[in-house]
């Protein structure tokens, strides 16, 4: 038969659940969707309508995760695998989802004043910012380790450019091509160590990964633990773990402050997303080799990311350091790898996003035109020129110090739970002496911004995207941090699993 | 071991003394700029709302109640055994009132110069701060109360202190930080062991927690030593209290009596709720620990405090002594004891509190507080002199004041548990009589000369401030009984606590069981009030003090 | 000798172990970039390795995968390499020393 001939039996299409990649297909396809009809009508579009039509579509990737939620946490259906057996929608991927939409949200609302400020106005920011976030949505849904790294690829390779976006600014250029350089090799090891997972366990499923090693003695691990070794590094580069670190604090001061807001919220949760899923959960039955290494690194992160943030003067710089310290309180969650760790890392990624778009939102209108006045002494008088601005960040700092009432203390509380759950006592004090390091560095700021004077009085313009942002993540960060139940059974129902089609 | 009676309060008052200043300084801070001058007596007015449902708890509050009373429960994070939890026992009970009185008072009493509205509602969020420790029956919501109390203070002291208020308010924020971060692993782990132990779900609930005692004894002497930490900072106990003078000295005068009346309760009082009632077997084991630096805080905070040149460093270090008798009395481990240091910290908070006020009214006037420069003050300011005298020999000890009773029954205490160190911390007493009487006669006594000559007396405002003071002092010194009355049955229960749960324990009595209780003080008050009647050269008074 | 399966893996790590060090220790950013693609494409070969070994399909097709990415990691690099150099020509990695803390 002439049909039989050309369309064997043998090719198989998988079935694809259409419906639940309503997020990734609103997010990849409304960036193409806007990049041709900017570059086919642009000229007749007002300027500030590509930030709200990102922001528009970030939104609509959340609504849409939200019978995904509905479906993974009912009792009866449960996760399931959207494409076959390497897309997996849970609880755990859907929280990441929506984390990841919102961020974009508010790193769009940020971008509308930031960029025409800087007259760098134009669709192409928040096209990347649509594609990098696909990218991230990919690594919180992959269940396969190459479709994890396409995820992180089609991510890194938008951010890349975003880090460079500010094309008159010098650090912008520096901070893309570090960022581009480190993140290519990190890139490269996290792949070398697909591979060498793969040649030890015959898989790139993650699925498929976990059965075998549930089912199977190896006796010679040798290849298994190098590969978890290179999947360490590479997942350590991304979510800037301690010694991996290094690119962190340039790439923060040179990048357009939104997209470091960004970086420091979407782009660390899809790290953790990815983190999370492959040792927590595939590995988790090799727990006790790879927990060690996670001790060390997140001893390491807490202290060194607080030390260093102390000594800087910039406020951009002393941010990163504290971001790589506050990493180090979701390393403590990943290595409890236990049910309360991964809702702890949740529950910590969605405040700490919140918080740190919060802050850099500050930043990026105080640093002025050229993005360039970042040092603490421009901060200086903030509260008497700005006093809600100043009070928005001063809310921002004291969360990010985890003081009660804040959602950063319930984050940090949580850690400590996961940690001293799974018998860490060391790492939960570590964690803790770590934060009051931190604290001094969060104080200098609040001393600059309250208690010293500025002669410096040329106007600080918020703009209302800025506004709006500020406005939300602040009482987000008090409302929830005195009322944090919600986000707390959220991060609860969000448990990872790993299924295949039927 | 009768269960903890918990008596639900008909109308939900501790909310209610927790809210009403929250909410004030959301309603003073929300002031439009123009009416900035409303912000002292709208503060004000949410203040004394506070204070008289404070009071309104003293009179309602059932004298022979052993267990908790008022309380309010609420879930808050059902998931990790979290919930609002709150009440009032007759070890908490003066503390709340302290608290709701002194506030007003102070809010009253001091103009902050600048940035009204910030700092009527930095002050409001500090009372409500300070309420909740007090009431928490809850870990959880303890230790936010316990540390949110920081953030008001922080700015308190650095935007309204006085010169180095930066450096000041920063090592205030992060010496109490790093006491209070090992304290949440503690609170934490101790959860996380209990719910292991007692193979039930995890709950921060203070007294399931407590009447359990479901923890090995050396995981519960580990994580009361991480409680312990944080309340010997607070306090602050010797070796930890360096925070205390710069604090002290720098912060705004209202600031310095809040610190001084209340905050630094709370460190006494978590040795007593969170460390006697939680961990009964490592109080134990540790009480000679805790004796031996309490003696060291009255003594060193003594002799310290005699060699100071400025006056509100002196108040500081002066203060340091007295907490040293609260924990001397704590850790006595008897009904005598800890109902003296019980009454202390009432006392402390009334007479360091009105010193405070003293002191900043001369540096509102002479905008110096070294010693040196003052001099011969009681011409140009009698009455000012005349109640720094009453409030100085309160502070002394002297008999038929309230330092006296609570002085008294602390050594009682110690005498009975540890004679030699109570004999040691009587010295304290003396040396007490020395330093503040010797400070005395430089400030008020000799030749008023320049600025000194025609400082101005008390306005009536500051009087009307004072008046409650001085009431306080006189009435505490010659009735303590409707106080020592309330405290006892809590205090009883919580002594017969420990006595439960650790197998060879017994109260240190005196052995032929006479000369302790508080019959005998009330002999005492005669000579007491003659004592007081010709206080006014300093010789005699000293005597009076030392004895 | 026969060439088993552990030559080619031997042969990957060298690779990816040059690629690594050069990047590391090379200025020159084209070089750099050049060190990026010895990476991957020692994993490249590790991938095709395993998959023969195993017989496993997904080795192979695992490489279409980072040649593709690989392919795209270029073309921004190059972007970003050409918008530093508008600005200054002949820059090594040592010039680009604005950032520091």
């Amino acid at each position: 038969m002439f049909f039989a001939q050309v369309a064997p039996d043998s090719i198989v299409t998988p079935d694809i659940a259409w419906t639940a990649l309503v997020p990734h297909l609103v997010l990849a396809g409304g960036a193409i969707l806007m990049l041709m009809v900017w570059s086919l009508a642009g000229r007749w579009l007002p300027r500030w309508l590509p930030s709200m039509v990102t922001a528009a579509v970030g939104l609509g990737a959340a609504i849409g995760s939200i019978h995904l939620w509905r479906r993974v946490t009912d009792a009866d259906r449960g996760p399931f695998s959207a494409v076959a057996d390497s897309v997996g929608i849970d609880g755990f991927s859907v929280f990441l989802t929506v984390v990841i939409s919102l961020t974009v949200v508010f790193a769009a609302l940020l971008a509308d004043g930031y960029l025409r400020r800087e007259r760098l106005d134009g669709p192409e920011y928040h096209v990347l910012l649509l594609l990098s976030a696909a990218g991230g949505v990919t690594m919180a849904t992959a269940n396969d380790l190459i479709v994890l790294f396409l995820g992180l690829e089609i991510l890194s390779l938008a951010v890349y450019v975003l880090a460079g976006y500010h094309n008159r600014r010098a650090q912008s250029q520096e901070a893309a091509i570090k960022y581009f350089v480190l993140g290519a090799f990190s890139s490269a090891f996290l792949l070398y160590g697909i591979a060498l997972t793969y040649g030890a366990t015959g898989s790139t499923n993650l699925v498929d990964i976990n059965a075998y090693l549930r089912s199977t003695v190896l006796v010679d691990d040798g290849l298994l633990l190098a590969g978890f070794a290179l999947l360490l590094v590479g997942l350590g580069f991304k979510v800037s773990a301690v010694p991996f670190h290094t690119w962190t604090p340039d790439v923060y001061q040179g990048s357009p402050t939104p997209v470091v807001a960004f970086m420091a919220s979407g782009v660390k949760a899809a790290g953790f997303a990815a983190l999370l899923r492959v040792f927590v959960v595939t590995f988790g039955t090799y727990a006790d080799d790879w927990k060690p290494i996670l001790y060390a690194l997140a001893v390491a992160t807490l202290l060194v990311g607080a030390i260093l943030a102390v000594v800087q003067n910039d406020v951009k710089r002393m941010l990163a350091y504290s971001s790589i310290s506050h990493a180090g309180f979701m390393l403590i969650g990943v290595h409890a790898a236990s049910a309360d760790g991964t809702a702890s890392v949740l529950y910590y990624l969605a405040v700490y996003s919140v918080l740190v778009i919060g802050s850099f939102a500050v930043v990026g209108v105080v640093s002025g035109t050229g993005d360039g006045a970042t040092t603490v002494g421009d901060f200086a008088g903030l509260g008497a020129r700005r006093p809600w601005l100043a009070f928005a960040f001063t809310v921002f700092l004291l969360a990010q110090a985890g003081v009660p009432l804040t959602t950063g203390f319930f984050a940090k509380f949580y850690a400590i739970t996961a940690a001293v759950d799974g018998r860490s006592w060391a790492l939960a004090i570590v964690a803790m002496l770590s934060a009051v390091i931190a604290a001094y560095l969060y104080l200098r700021i609040m001393i600059a911004m309250w208690l010293e004077g500025s002669d410096d009085d040329a106007p600080i313009r918020v703009p209302v995207g800025t506004v709006v942002v500020l406005g939300v993540a602040a009482a987000f960060t008090i409302g929830f941090g005195i009322f944090p139940e919600p986000i707390v059974d959220l991060a609860r129902d969000a448990t990872p699993a790993l299924v295949n089609s039927p | 071991m009768p269960p903890v009676l918990l008596a639900e309060a008909s109308f939900p008052v501790i909310p209610a003394m927790v809210l009403t200043p929250l909410v004030g300084a959301v309603a003073v801070a929300l002031l439009p700029r123009g009416r900035a001058r409303m912000a002292q007596p709208l503060a004000v007015l949410f203040a004394v709302v506070t204070g008289a449902i404070s009071v309104w708890i003293l009179g309602d509050f059932d004298t022979a109640d052993a267990g908790f009373q008022f309380v309010s429960e609420q879930g808050w994070v059902d998931a990790l055994g979290i919930s609002w939890f709150a009440g009032i026992d007759g070890i908490s009970l003066f503390l709340v009132v302290l608290s709701g009185l002194l506030f007003p008072l102070a809010m009253v009493a001091v103009d902050p110069g600048h940035d009204h509205k910030a700092y009527f509602a930095w002050l409001l969020v500090l009372e409500a701060g300070c309420i909740g420790v007090f009431v928490a029956l809850d870990l959880f919501m303890f230790f936010v109360f316990f540390e949110i109390v920081l953030v008001p203070m922080y700015f308190l002291i650095g935007k309204w202190g006085h010169e180095d208020r930066e450096y000041a308010a920063t090592k205030f924020f992060l010496y109490t930080m790093f006491g209070s971060a090992l304290m949440l692993v503690g609170i934490v782990s101790l959860v996380v062991l209990h719910a292991q132990g007692a193979d039930v779900d995890l709950t921060f609930n203070l007294v399931e927690i407590a009447e359990t005692q479901a923890l090995a004894t050396n995981s519960a002497r580990l994580i009361w030593a991480t409680f312990a930490l944080a309340f010997a900072v607070k306090v602050p106990m010797f070796p930890v209290h360096t925070w205390l003078p710069d604090a002290h000295t720098e912060a705004p005068t209202a600031g310095s009596v809040i610190l001084a009346g209340v905050m630094l309760k709370m460190g006494t009082y978590g040795f007593l709720r969170f460390g006697l009632y939680l961990f009964p077997e490592a109080s134990t084991t540790f009480a000679p620990l805790m004796i031996t630096l309490g003696t060291i805080g009255i003594v060193y905070g003594a002799v310290v405090a005699t060699m100071q040149r400025d006056l509100k460093r002196l108040v500081a270090y002066s203060s340091i002594a007295h907490l040293g008798f609260i924990v001397l009395g704590t850790f006595a481990l008897n009904t005598e004891g800890i109902d003296g240091g019980l009454l202390q910290m009432v006392n402390h908070g009334i007479s360091t509190g009105a010193l405070f006020l003293l002191v900043g009214f001369i540096y509102e006037r002479r905008h110096t507080r070294e010693i040196s420069e003052l001099g011969g003050l009681q011409k140009s300011a009698p009455l000012l002199a005349g109640v720094f005298v009453l409030v100085m020999l309160s502070s002394i000890g002297l008999p038929g004041l309230n330092g006296f009773v609570g002085e008294f029954l602390v050594l009682v205490g110690a005498f009975n548990a540890h004679r030699w160190w109570a004999v040691i911390a009587a010295t304290g007493v003396i040396l007490a009589a020395l330093y503040l009487l010797w400070a005395y006669q430089r400030v008020f006594h000799g030749r008023a000369d320049g600025e000194n000559e025609t400082m101005p007396d008390l306005r009536f405002k500051e009087g009307l401030v004072l008046a409650p003071f001085v009431v306080a002092i006189v009435f505490l010194g010659v009735y303590p009984k409707p106080v020592i009355e309330r405290m006892e049955p809590a205090v009883d229960r919580l002594v017969a606590h420990i006595e439960t749960f650790v197998d060879d324990f017994d109260e240190p009595v005196a052995d032929d069981g006479a000369g302790t209780g508080f019959d005998d003080i009330e002999v005492e008050e005669h000579d007491a009030e003659e004592g007081a009647a010709d206080a006014g050269t300093p010789t005699e008074a000293a005597e009076g003090g030392a004895d | 000798m026969e060439l088993t399966t552990t030559w080619y893996l031997v042969l990957g790590a060298i690779i990816f172990a040059i690629g690594a060090s050069g990047l590391m220790i090379r200025r020159n950013p084209l070089v750099m970039f050049m060190c990026v693609e010895l990476m991957l494409n020692a994993v490249n070969l590790t991938f095709v390795a395993f998959g023969r070994e195993l017989d496993d399909l997904g080795g192979q097709v695992s490489v279409f995968f980072v040649l593709v990415v690989a392919a795209a990691e270029v073309v921004i690099g190059l972007a970003i390499i050409v918008a530093i150099m508008r600005h200054r020509s002949g820059a090594t990695a040592d010039d680009l020393s604005v950032l520091r803390g």
